[in-house]
């Protein structure tokens, strides 16, 4: 693998009663690990790397996905 | 004979160890004697037959601050069997405060606590300044006892006044600080709150995410000179920094010899490894004699949401997304289209959504009608002859998008999972955030469903150490004097409740704020009895006129 990739992304319930998106990465030296995004930042990473749902953001790079950060 | 005697129960003495049947006996606000059959009369009895009699319940992690200036008795906490409650928590205080900063704290609280406007107007008069003056402002009217954290944020705001919000502390500003923070120490506060999280009403970082490593430690060679407690809010959304903040909390309690808590900490399916990576390295820090405290909650997180703001709830379905993510007016069109409405319908499924949707709560305390609130979206939508997503959008539609949906158990639901951590000696359970997300969900009855869920559903922890862990457990960790045991010679800070029924209310709307302002709330179940320093200021459904609470001592 030459760079890290999102495994799986899941909705899960955050502190504040929102829901959040949990991304599952893959890094490039094998380490995986979990980023959680709150919806503002989720909707506009989905919309910047052109993602239509959450679904859709599994097996993209992770390296794409930051541009929309 | 004693002023108080309480008869017959199933003492539970806070220690963890075996209940047994007795009396406790009471005088001068004073546990005086504990045992079976005691032979002295009480003034006043009160009969616990069938019932335990436990130390009161201690709630460390709350945002009462406001609150307390016209609520002395923190409602609801104490008929939940909390006595006494930890304010000032995630950085934010009422004091220390010059009169020129007031507005600028109101934003940040109002962001944090959801509180209306009417709270800081209408409700109290500034009469203070520095932390004795808060601490003179609610103590004559308190109902539950005290132990005020000061807030990082604040003591930032006086030193640097707008500056706070903007940069890193020169040297002669942090010795200011660390001046002022030994000032409110003298005057009571039983620690430091930071937080590297919260944001203000404008999405700023609050003025504690400023600091520099240097002023923290600085602040904590304070605090050491008390012996007093750091409690921080970690970036609790990662893991990785989690632990880095274990680590740096854990140098800073071994440098300067102070407790340190880290607040929230919680369970999801979605990140399974989170609890279980925080606690190893909670483990590895405390075997280093490092005092840092993780705090977990006892309820499940619930979603709320309504069509008003774009939520995650809809992730995995495009077409909701689209529509969701539209102007608020545009929105409104693109749902009364009929075309698009049954396009979203499809969307979620052959079910009609059903099993994603049906059982969504209709909430209370909005524009929803009364006829609506507390029932499924399910029921609602067979009643009305529409499948639930179908349902979900008429709704909205009719009240102005401003109807809210809840789904309960949302995260931090797993029981089996949660309940061994609760019972883990290295948990500090709390992180109830009392007082605060006032609109958003209810922060009250943690201790009921401590009870409900972990001892009598799951048996996760046996009554003696449930009671332990929310009392003398607590008290040591903050070093709250003479509280949280039944012993002889201790505060007589008691609750006698029903351990077969013991549990929290159903949320419920209530408009009891300042101005009618709303918030969720949930009722005691099970609770009989609720003494504050030896006089009852709750029984069987009513709050007593008493003012017997008192801003904790420290050992």
């Amino acid at each position: 693998m030459k760079e890290a990739v999102v495994l799986a992304a899941e909705v899960a319930a955050g502190h504040d009663g929102e829901v959040d998106l949990v991304l599952t990465l893959s890094y490039e030296n094998g380490v995986v690990g979990t980023v959680i995004l709150d919806a503002d930042t989720a909707f506009e990473i989905m919309q910047s790397c052109g993602a239509t749902s959450s679904a859709d953001l599994v097996g993209r790079a992770w390296h794409d996905i930051l541009k929309g950060i | 004979m004693f002023d108080i005697l309480i008869r017959n129960g199933k003492v539970v003495d806070g220690t963890g160890a075996r209940a047994f049947l007795g009396d406790v006996g009471i005088t001068d606000g004073r546990i005086v004697a504990i045992g079976p059959e005691l032979q002295q009369e009480g003034r006043r009895v009160v009969d616990a037959s069938g019932l335990v009699i436990a130390p009161g319940f201690i709630d460390p992690h709350t945002h009462f601050d406001v609150q307390l200036l016209w609520d002395g008795a923190a409602k609801p906490a104490l008929e939940h069997g909390i006595t006494s409650i930890i304010p000032g928590n995630c950085s934010l205080s009422l004091a220390p405060l010059k009169a020129d900063d007031r507005k600028t704290l109101i934003g940040m609280f109002q962001q944090i606590e959801e509180l209306p406007p009417e709270a800081f107007t209408q409700a109290f008069d500034w009469t203070w300044e520095d932390f004795a003056g808060y601490r003179a402002a609610i103590e004559p009217a308190l109902a539950v006892n005290v132990a005020p954290l000061v807030g990082h944020s604040v003591i930032r705001l006086w030193v640097m006044g707008a500056d706070a919000q903007q940069r890193a502390a020169r040297p002669d500003e942090i010795a200011a600080m660390q001046d002022l923070l030994r000032e409110c120490l003298e005057a009571g506060a039983v620690g430091l709150s930071t937080s590297f999280v919260d944001v203000d009403e404008n999405a700023r970082p609050v003025p504690s995410r400023f600091a520099q490593f240097q002023e923290l430690d600085a602040l904590c060679a304070v605090l050491g000179e008390f012996g007093r407690m750091l409690q921080i809010v970690p970036e609790f959304y990662d893991t990785d920094i989690t632990i880095a903040r274990i680590d740096q909390l854990a140098e800073l309690s071994l440098k300067h010899r102070i407790p340190t808590t880290l607040s929230p900490v919680f369970d999801n399916r979605q990140s399974p490894n989170n609890v279980p990576r925080t606690l190893a390295r909670i483990e590895e820090q405390t075997a280093r004699g490092a005092r840092v405290w993780p705090q977990m909650q006892t309820r499940p997180i619930d979603i709320s949401f309504s069509l008003l703001r774009p939520s995650l709830f809809f992730a995995r379905l495009p077409g909701w997304i689209k529509v969701l993510r539209l102007p608020v007016p545009e929105r409104m069109i693109a749902l009364r289209d009929p075309a698009t409405a049954d396009r979203l319908v499809a969307d979620v499924g052959e079910d009609g959504g059903e099993r994603l949707m049906g059982r969504l709560v209709v909430r209370g305390g909005g524009e929803a009608p009364d006829h609506l609130v507390g029932r499924t979206l399910g029921e609602i939508a067979a009643e009305r002859g529409e499948v639930p997503a179908r349902a979900l959008i008429t709704l909205s539609l009719e009240n102005d998008l401003s109807i809210g949906f809840l789904a309960a158990n949302g995260g931090h639901d797993s029981t089996e999972r949660i309940g061994p951590m609760l019972a883990n000696p290295l948990v500090h359970i709390g992180a109830s955030d009392g007082g605060a997300h006032l609109t958003s969900f209810s922060t009250y009855g943690d201790t009921g469903y401590l009870f409900s869920e972990f001892v009598r559903k799951s048996g996760a922890l046996s009554l003696e150490l449930a009671v332990r862990k929310i009392t003398s457990d607590t008290a040591e960790i903050w070093g709250l004097k003479d509280r949280g045991l039944l012993k002889p010679g201790f505060a007589a800070d008691v609750v006698v409740f029903d351990p077969q029924i013991i549990a929290r209310g159903e949320e419920r709307p209530a408009f009891d704020m300042p101005g009618g302002g709303m918030r969720y709330v949930r009722d005691s179940i099970g609770i009989d009895t609720v003494l504050v320093n030896g006089e009852v200021a709750w029984s069987k459904g009513s709050y007593s006129d008493s003012a017997t609470g008192r801003v904790c001592e420290l050992t």
